[in-house]
């Protein structure tokens, strides 16, 4: 290095990036030989660098492919986490997860992001002490794009998942928190015909989370039809009654039922608790400031006389943002989206921190309020395990997260090429 | 006309995904029906579990079994760490917590002034087994001192002869569970912890026990420790070391017999389940708790732990009947209990 920048300093009159031609211009003059020769070493260096860089990915990528591939089966893309087959383990459930909280992530940050860098960008403000607050911001923003995600992660467990216990508490057996929608309350008694068969009797006092059944009261069954629940007591000496039809009509005098919540896909409660709708938001708050200063850039990016043309034709503020500066500027900011995207499905630690680290679950979310397994935090816990099952299996995931990462990205680029033409 | 066409892209995304929800439930759906064609258990709910990440497997394993035979279950089972889990159980998050240690006063006392009454089951043993290689002749016994000076520590011994001068003179070869690992956290906890030092930085580490396994049968002046389950599986290439007990002074091996009589001290620790007794008025909550004790023997004993004895167990069924509430591990006035768990699992130590 220090060789390099002993030479007289030539790049200030040769053309940029092309060393031999700078060469060329430079024939006469004496030390021309060793300025050739340092052009090329340093042409050199940088292949070198990035070849370097290539190298390590290639490496990464080769090591992960060799542990991976054995795992790499359709087992793998279907199935969910099972503790007791580690063969036939799979991730389908994470990747549902996964991109259910990038949607969420992406619906909340991208739009706010967005209009966030047009409001710093277009609409700078003229009078001194707004100048003052929008440098503020400015600087804010700027900072808070180096915070590590797990801050992000605790702020989104008192904002999202408690809300500052301003509305309540999610709490077991109580019908906690502000309930909004989507959500009818039952008692859940198991009914005498056994193997788990229960009746539903619908709750009317919700603060009374347990009930115990001693008179003939009404019930519903699972397709929704009203019915009178028959008691039996094993004291009064009346055999039990063996038809099934009517067993699972019957309780026994006495049973308890505890409270049970039967929830559409829209249920909506207040504070979040622990789902992936407060995972997606946290995460959102990770990626909004690279999403914003991205954006920025790319605005920054447009020339002034477009936007002087613009108005020179008579448009709004309003009419140029809409028709000049954003559609100049989408390409530079949909890159920042998909940059931040691509961080956001590969957190761990803050979904760690708003989801806990659950990884056995069957399905995707259920509804908003419902947990989920992410790809990250499921790898985390296999790439942990002494097993090794696990261990093949964690880098087949890591396989498919690289996959459905690429995917989404070119997707997005698919999409930011199509509007660069259009 | 661009942003008609980046709405339209948008939607289609938008579609893609969610026809990619559509086929989450219908595979599950399909999972189920084929599944659990024998019951037809209409029984709903969501369970929450967290707690420790060492029972994690063990609630993980239970829980498949039990959504074979009630589909409609949802468990949701964490690891945030015993301490964790416990502070979530006092705060009314979850029905269930996993602990790999007993709920210490502080925490018992937290229950008390929230007003959760729980029940105390234990559910099995997790030991962990000091191997050598059968052709090493020289080591009979080792007391907790000697595998201190051999672990903990930068300045950890270097030869056999440095423990014990008849010892041959030859390095010392380690070979131990990943610094991921629960056993080496373990480990760790019993040896160093106390004394504010990490394990020795220069061992073989590695997450595939079989790799561990390997290593000591393959090299005659080699040392290395797992869980008791795996060294079950490989008796004949290993010679589990016997180790002496702090207390009576008496080397034990760790068979399932001394580590369920904790005997084998201080390499062996109960792990539980602690229910809050108001979920078990819940018919799902209910449901699981006994199919998780009637199951917990075999299952732990797939994923690497030691099975409670038949006694043990049986008091613990007992209490889950008779919904018995309170801690046997700690006392009256408040101070923690320790010793093994068959003599403190006791009615007269019951404190609610």
């Amino acid at each position: 290095m220090a060789t390099v920048s002993s030479t007289p300093v030539d790049g200030g009159n040769s053309p940029h990036g092309t060393g031999f031609a700078a060469g060329e211009y430079s024939v006469t003059t004496d030390n021309s030989k060793r300025r050739k020769l340092y052009s090329r070493l340093f042409y050199l260096l940088c292949v070198f660098i990035s070849a370097l860089s290539v190298v390590v990915l290639g490496v990464l990528l080769v090591s992960i492919g060799w542990q991976g591939h054995s795992r790499l089966t359709s087992d793998l893309l279907q199935n969910s986490h099972s503790e007791l087959n580690p063969d036939s383990a799979g991730m389908w459930p994470s990747i549902v997860g996964s991109i259910f909280i990038c949607g969420i992530c992406a619906l909340s940050a991208l739009p706010l992001g967005v209009g966030t860098a047009i409001f710093l960008e277009e609409f700078k403000p003229t009078s001194k002490p707004l100048k003052m607050l929008h440098s503020f911001i400015q600087l804010n923003i700027s900072n808070l794009a180096g915070v590590p995600s797990i801050v992000y992660g605790l702020l989104g467990l008192s904002l999202f998942v408690f809300m500052f216990n301003v509305f309540g508490r999610i709490q077991v057996n109580e019908s906690s928190g502000t309930e909004l929608f989507g959500v009818s309350h039952y008692y859940q008694v198991l009914s005498l015909a056994g193997g788990g068969h229960t009746v539903l009797i619908p709750q009317d006092d919700e603060s009374q989370a347990t009930i115990s059944v001693d008179a003939p009261i009404q019930a519903v069954d699972r397709d929704g039809k009203k019915f009178e629940l028959a008691i039996w007591d094993p004291k009064s000496g009346t055999p039990k009654p063996s038809d099934p039809e009517v067993r699972q009509r019957t309780v026994r005098k006495g049973q308890v039922g505890g409270a049970y919540s039967e929830t559409e896909w829209y249920y909506l409660r207040l504070p979040f608790g622990k789902s992936f709708l407060a995972a997606g938001l946290t995460l959102s708050l990770v990626i909004l400031p690279i999403v914003i200063i991205a954006s920025q850039e790319a605005l920054r990016g447009v020339p002034p006389s477009l936007r002087e043309a613009s108005f020179g034709l008579g448009a709004t503020k309003w009419q140029t943002v809409r028709n000049v500066s954003l559609p100049a500027a989408l390409p530079g900011i949909m890159t920042g989206a998909i940059l931040a995207m691509g961080r956001a499905i590969g957190e761990a630690a803050p979904i760690l921190v708003v989801l806990g680290a659950a990884v056995a679950k069957n399905s995707g979310p259920q509804n908003l309020m419902d947990n989920v397994v992410t790809m990250p935090v499921l790898i985390f816990n296999w790439a942990g395990r002494q097993q090794a099952a696990y261990q093949e299996l964690a880098a087949a995931a890591i396989i498919v997260l690289l996959a459905v990462l690429l995917l989404m990205n070119s997707v997005a680029i698919y999409l930011r090429q199509k509007m660069r033409v259009g | 006309m661009k942003f008609t066409s980046f709405a339209l892209t948008c939607a289609i995304a938008l579609v893609a995904v969610s026809t990619g929800c559509d086929k989450s439930s219908t595979t599950t759906d399909g999972g189920a029906d084929s599944a659990a064609p024998v019951a037809e258990s209409t029984l709903v709910g969501t369970i929450k579990i967290d707690g420790s990440s060492t029972v994690q497997p063990i609630s993980n394993a239970i829980r498949e079994g039990f959504i074979q035979e009630h589909p409609n279950v949802d468990i949701n089972v964490s690891g945030n760490g015993t301490g964790n889990g416990f502070k979530s159980f006092y705060d009314k998050g979850t029905d269930i917590s996993d602990a790999s240690r007993p709920i210490k006063a502080g925490e018992f006392e937290k229950c008390k002034e929230n007003g959760v009454e729980f029940v105390e089951l234990p559910v099995a043993y997790d030991g962990l087994t000091i191997v050598v290689n059968p052709q090493n002749d020289w080591v009979k016994e080792l007391t907790v001192d000697q595998l201190k000076s051999m672990f903990v520590g930068d300045d950890a011994v270097k030869n056999w002869s440095d423990v014990d001068p008849s010892w041959p003179e030859e390095a010392i070869q380690i070979y131990a569970p990943g610094t991921g690992s629960g056993t080496y956290d373990y480990f760790h906890e019993v040896l160093a912890k106390k004394s504010g030092k990490e394990l020795r930085g220069d061992m073989n580490l590695n997450e595939d026990d079989n790799i561990l396994v390997k290593g000591v049968a393959d090299n005659k002046f080699s040392i290395g420790f797992f869980g008791v389950a795996y060294y079950a599986e490989n008796k004949d290439k290993l010679r589990a070391v016997p180790i002496v007990n702090p207390k009576d002074e008496t080397a034990y091996e760790p068979t399932t017999e001394n580590i369920a009589s904790n005997k084998y001290a201080p390499f062996s620790r109960p792990l539980f389940i602690y229910v809050n007794t108001e979920s078990l008025n819940r018919a799902e909550v209910q449901t699981f708790v006994q199919y998780f004790l009637a199951n917990t023997p075999e299952v732990s004993e797939k994923v690497g732990y030691v099975r409670l004895p038949e006694s043990v167990m049986a008091k613990a069924q007992s209490n889950l009947d008779a919904v018995s509430v309170g801690t046997h591990f700690v006392d009256e006035s408040g101070e923690g209990r320790s010793g093994a768990l068959t003599d403190l699992y006791k009615d007269e130590n019951l404190v609610k």
